[in-house]
């Protein structure tokens, strides 16, 4: 009996090795792939960031396309696309890397598969990346712009504006990801159309007296502006 | 020309006049007849020690119908008429296309070798014979190489300046500047080239578009002596009809893209030294009304409830709750202490260099907090007389001065103070 056991495990093991010992030159051909690129990549980020500092590429971008800043706050546009750079290389290296350890296992089922997926993945990301982005960049634009108009409800709008962009997002990676399409398209249909409805709803009628009110009262504002003379002038 | 490319027919212009000691330039476009008879009269009374001076009164005129250069012949001193052809890029949204105007004249006269050159703004305020003698006395009898105008201006006027630009210019670079970016001033034909230089090496690398002659007086050339005149001048500048936070976006912008640029030079300045000023301070102007501070609070208590998720970016823990503090004080209490604000300013002029947020959004979200400071400092100096108001601007620039040193430690060592 304990013999027995002792060969079914010894079998077992024997099999686990074996396939340990088939993956580990993919394993290693996707390490070395990956590293490769990662390599290659921090190489030619840094030499086109080199490249654009001595083009003076920030400052042309700064005095023609200021709002490239306000993307990227933190970024110069130099390390912006130093950066873009370094994260497409890393991106072919783990293609090449999935295709590699494809080519050294001998095992095509895995890597046919992720093949098949990650530009979806890609894509996804991508789209989330942006989403988060312009909802970020949008509300807050929305905020301020808003509050120096004297809006009260200007944090209400922002709100609304970046959720409008999230759900738009999260609909578009969903599809993109081939994740229950069907659902997605009717859910973000009755979301977003029940959004609109309640707000023409709350705006229609729970918000009539409030709405009237309000606007009465910014053109009685404007009328009153417009007929005391000014007074202080800031410049 | 140096700086800036004139057309063909300009430049053959300039050359038919050759040299000239002193040009007049005008800032933006006027009418060609109207301002000829208006400078002819003027001229006509500048005095006798004007006489042997050549003048070149030049404006910008469009291509189209810029007449040739004409002379004066009746002017006691030789005057010639330069409508000049106003080069493409000289145009530009607010204080932009003043300014690029402005560099325009300046290029002009390093071209024509002028002794001086005297920049007026486009409404031709100070289109009369004594500010132009002042200016012209300040640069050629006092060697000044550049000479600012100290305004009469009604105590509510030129808050932006008075809150701002004034201040943080006198501590940045130690100098009693009053009005650091004017429809009018004077260089000398040195400074003009100076300028005229710096504009294109602005261009070449991203200048923030609007011309600061103070701020490039005291970097490009620190040993220059800076004058100022007092005119009795006043510039109608309507803000009505202007987007506040687009003006304050751009001219404040502007000034901290110039704080970046030349912190190597502010950083090493300690104090202020006065500037020797010419001329008589006109009477006081007359007292205005009372103004309603009210939706000026209003707008700032609006950005305090909505704006904290930004300005917690921006303003270390203390700032924001003496902020929050202002908020609960009933509005005839409120006042902003000075300490408190020029703090906000250089904070926000350290995230504009760290980028720590979008440059738009962050001098957008500056509004709010600028009206507060105006709506404490109407109500402070609202029981002051003008000359009283003066002195409590002098106070406040001082302590502008007093609270450099903290810009100076988050400049060099930002993670320190980081909020």
């Amino acid at each position: 009996m304990w013999n027995q056991v002792k060969q079914s495990l010894q079998s077992s093991m024997g099999r686990a090795m074996e396939m340990l010992a088939r993956l580990l030159p993919g394993i290693l051909a996707f390490i070395v792939a990956l590293l490769l690129f990662l390599f290659i990549g921090w190489i030619l980020a840094w030499i086109v960031r080199r490249i654009l500092a001595a083009l003076g590429f920030d400052e042309r971008m700064s005095r023609s396309a200021p709002t490239m800043a306000d993307w990227s706050p933190r970024l110069t546009p130099s390390q912006l696309v130093g950066r873009i750079v370094f994260w497409c290389f890393l991106t072919a290296g783990v293609m090449v890397g999935v295709s590699a350890f494809e080519a050294g296992s001998s095992e095509n089922v895995v890597s046919g598969w992720i093949l098949g997926y990650v530009p979806h993945i890609v894509g996804a990301a991508v789209l989330l990346l942006i989403g988060n982005m312009l909802a970020r960049y949008v509300s807050r634009s929305v905020l301020i712009a808003g509050v120096n108009l004297n809006l009260s409800y200007a944090r209400l709008l922002s709100m609304g504006v970046r959720w409008m962009i999230l759900v738009i997002t999260a609909a578009m990676v969903l599809d993109h990801l081939d994740l229950g399409s069907n659902i997605v398209e009717l859910g973000f249909g009755i979301l977003f159309g029940g959004i609109v409805l309640a707000l023409a709803l709350a705006v229609g009628l729970g918000s009539r007296d409030l709405v009237s009110r309000s606007l009465e009262r910014e053109a009685s504002r404007v009328v009153a502006e417009e007929q005391q003379p000014e007074r202080v002038h800031h410049f | 020309m140096a700086g800036i490319e004139f057309s063909e027919e300009t430049r053959q212009q300039a050359e038919r006049i050759g040299s000239a000691d002193i040009v007049v330039g005008v800032a933006g476009p006027v009418a060609a007849d109207a301002v000829r008879t208006r400078a002819e009269t003027v001229f006509g009374l500048l005095g006798p020690s004007f006489t042997s001076l050549r003048f070149v009164f030049a404006w910008p005129s469009s291509a189209a119908d810029a007449p040739a250069a004409s002379l004066a012949a009746d002017q006691p001193a030789a005057l010639t008429f330069f409508p000049f052809a106003s080069p493409a890029h000289a145009e530009g949204e607010l204080w932009a296309g003043v300014s690029a105007q402005q560099r325009a004249v300046l290029s002009l006269a390093a071209h024509l070798n002028a002794r001086a050159c005297i920049v007026l703004g486009a409404d031709l305020a100070a289109l009369h014979a004594h500010p132009l003698q002042l200016l012209a006395y300040a640069v050629l009898e006092r060697q000044c190489g550049l000479v600012m105008p100290i305004y009469n201006a009604a105590k509510y006027d030129g808050l932006i300046n008075s809150g701002i630009l004034a201040p943080l210019n006198r501590a940045l670079y130690g100098r009693r500047i009053r009005y650091p970016l004017a429809f009018d001033f004077a260089a000398s034909g040195a400074m003009c080239a100076r300028l005229a230089r710096l504009e294109s090496h602005q261009n070449n690398h991203g200048g923030s578009g609007l011309l600061w002659p103070v701020t490039a007086a005291t970097t490009q050339s620190p040993q220059t002596t800076i004058g100022q005149v007092h005119l009795d001048v006043h510039h109608p500048t309507a803000s009505g009809g202007l987007d506040l936070s687009a003006v304050l976006a751009q001219i404040v912008g502007s000034l901290f893209q110039e704080t970046e640029a030349c912190a190597a030079h502010w950083q090493r300045v300690r104090g202020s030294q006065p500037v020797p000023v010419w001329g008589a301070a006109a009477a006081e102007p007359p007292e205005g009304q009372p103004v309603d501070t009210r939706p000026m609070l209003d707008s700032f208590l609006l950005g305090s409830r909505n704006l904290d998720e930004v300005w917690r970016l921006v303003l270390p823990p203390n700032t924001l709750l003496d902020l929050r503090r202002l908020t609960k004080l009933a509005p005839e209490d409120f006042r902003m202490p000075d300490e408190l604000w020029a703090g906000i300013v250089y904070d926000f002029a350290l995230a504009y260099r760290l980028r720590t947020l979008g440059r738009a959004h962050l001098l957008g979200a500056l509004t709010p907090l600028y009206l507060g400071w105006v709506a404490s400092y109407i109500r402070e100096v609202s029981v002051l007389s003008h000359t009283d108001a003066e002195q409590r601007l002098e106070q406040f620039a001082r302590v502008w001065e007093e609270k450099k040193p903290y810009l100076l430690s988050r400049w060099r060592w930002p993670d320190r103070f980081n909020p």
